[in-house]
């Protein structure tokens, strides 16, 4: 292990290669590689193929940290390949292997279904109820900059899937549930324009839900959007507990249309100041 | 029954426990602080079946088996849910714990119930 150094300089790279028509267990194969201040792993890894194995697969896409498709297991913690500065990692031997507690497609390429389905499952969308206001609308909803803010990080979720190959608790129990579902569930539950919560619950208030959480917090160190998923999933505890006792979110409450004039007198209290240059 | 009910329930027998395990320390392994008598005093059979009788000591060691049994049996579901059970061996081990629960249950307030109606000489 050496300092973390923006000096260029040789680094090997441990790959975790696994071909399913050839092989039946991974290896591990090993390439040099002279690498600049500024490369990301990603980039290595793009280089890797063009000029020295040009077999190997891995997931990129917009390789600026938003589409979420690189995340790989970099000396052994979870990461976007395109967020991480090979520099930056201070080591003189990098090994790279697909994201644990999902199956292997091919090289360093997981099979993100788990992560797919558990997500489908608790039902990420707005769900409303009020069928009346649905058929003849008789305004907008008006969601305040606070209503928002409680529920902003959990907005900034890329299905990545590191909180999942982080999670202690997926690696013994696969069908738990998992940080990414249960803080978006948390997150749709907690908007003040869905009612669905009772709709999700088929899927959240089970065995493998909230509860099965041990709270070891690894993924919240793993998100690369600083989402908080360990905070959502006490937070969405919180939800269910009042919900069970009868004190759950009140349908008056949900039903926050307004008259549309109502809604450009808010609209203009939320405006930002006049403009200081014409 | 939803989960988050069965997780309160778990959550909110600890304070129970607490004071009733507390009680019960009191009684049988502190009885030289709090009874001024001797340890070995305290766990005769003769003290404990006088003491046994009390409705007050009935009623705590009944609630403190109910909510005993109820936490750690809810922590055993837990630890072997969290193996990777089929649905149909998972039902099987939730009515299994539960039937195990009511089984000891019933024993420990046949035990109970025995001491507190028991007659002295007769």
């Amino acid at each position: 292990m050496t300092e973390k150094t923006t000096t260029p300089r040789e680094i090997t790279f441990r790959l975790r290669r696994f071909d399913p028509d050839t092989d039946s267990v991974p290896h591990w194969d090993e390439y040099r590689m002279h690498v600049h201040d500024g490369m990301t792993v990603l980039e290595v890894l793009h280089q890797l193929k063009a000029e020295q194995t040009p077999t190997l697969a891995y997931r990129s896409s917009c390789r600026m940290g938003v589409c979420g498709s690189c995340g790989m297991f970099v000396n052994e913690l979870p990461m976007l390949a395109c967020q991480t500065q090979a520099l930056h990692l201070g080591a003189d031997v990098v090994t790279v292997a697909p994201l644990p507690n999902y199956p292997n497609v091919k090289d360093l390429v997981p099979n993100l279904e788990p992560l797919i389905h558990k997500h489908a499952a608790i039902k990420p969308f707005i769900i409303f109820t009020n069928h009346e206001e649905i058929d003849e609308p008789t305004g907008e909803f008006i969601q305040t900059p606070e209503e928002r803010e409680s529920i902003s990080q959990f907005t900034h979720c890329i299905k990545c899937g590191l909180c999942l190959a982080a999670c202690p608790t997926v690696a013994t129990d696969p069908l738990f549930l998992g940080p990414q579902a249960l803080a978006q569930a948390y997150r749709y539950s907690a908007d003040n324009r869905d009612c669905g919560l009772h709709e999700r619950l088929e899927a959240i208030d089970v065995f493998h839900g909230p509860y099965q959480c041990h709270m070891a917090g690894a993924c919240s160190q793993a998100c690369p959007k600083g989402v908080d998923p360990a905070f959502a999933i006490q937070l969405l505890k919180r939800t269910l507990v009042l919900d069970s006792i009868g004190f759950g979110k009140k349908k008056s409450k949900l039903a926050k249309v307004m008259p549309l004039a109502d809604v450009v007198k808010q609209i203009e209290e939320f405006a930002p100041p006049p403009r200081t240059v014409k | 029954m939803r989960e988050t009910r069965l997780w309160s329930l778990h959550i909110l027998v600890i304070p129970i426990i607490a004071v009733l395990l507390g009680a019960h320390f009191a009684i049988m392994h502190y009885a030289p602080v709090f009874y001024g008598t001797s340890v070995e005093e305290a766990r005769e059979f003769g003290t404990m079946i006088e003491r046994g009788k009390s409705v007050a000591q009935f009623v705590v060691y009944i609630l403190l088996l109910a909510a005993g049994l109820y936490h750690g049996l809810y922590g055993l579901r837990g630890i072997i849910r969290e193996l990777p059970l089929t649905p149909a061996l998972a039902k099987t081990v939730d009515v299994g714990i539960l039937l195990f629960g009511l089984f000891i249950f019933g024993l420990g307030t046949y035990v109970t119930w025995w001491t507190f109606s028991f007659k002295i000489g007769g």
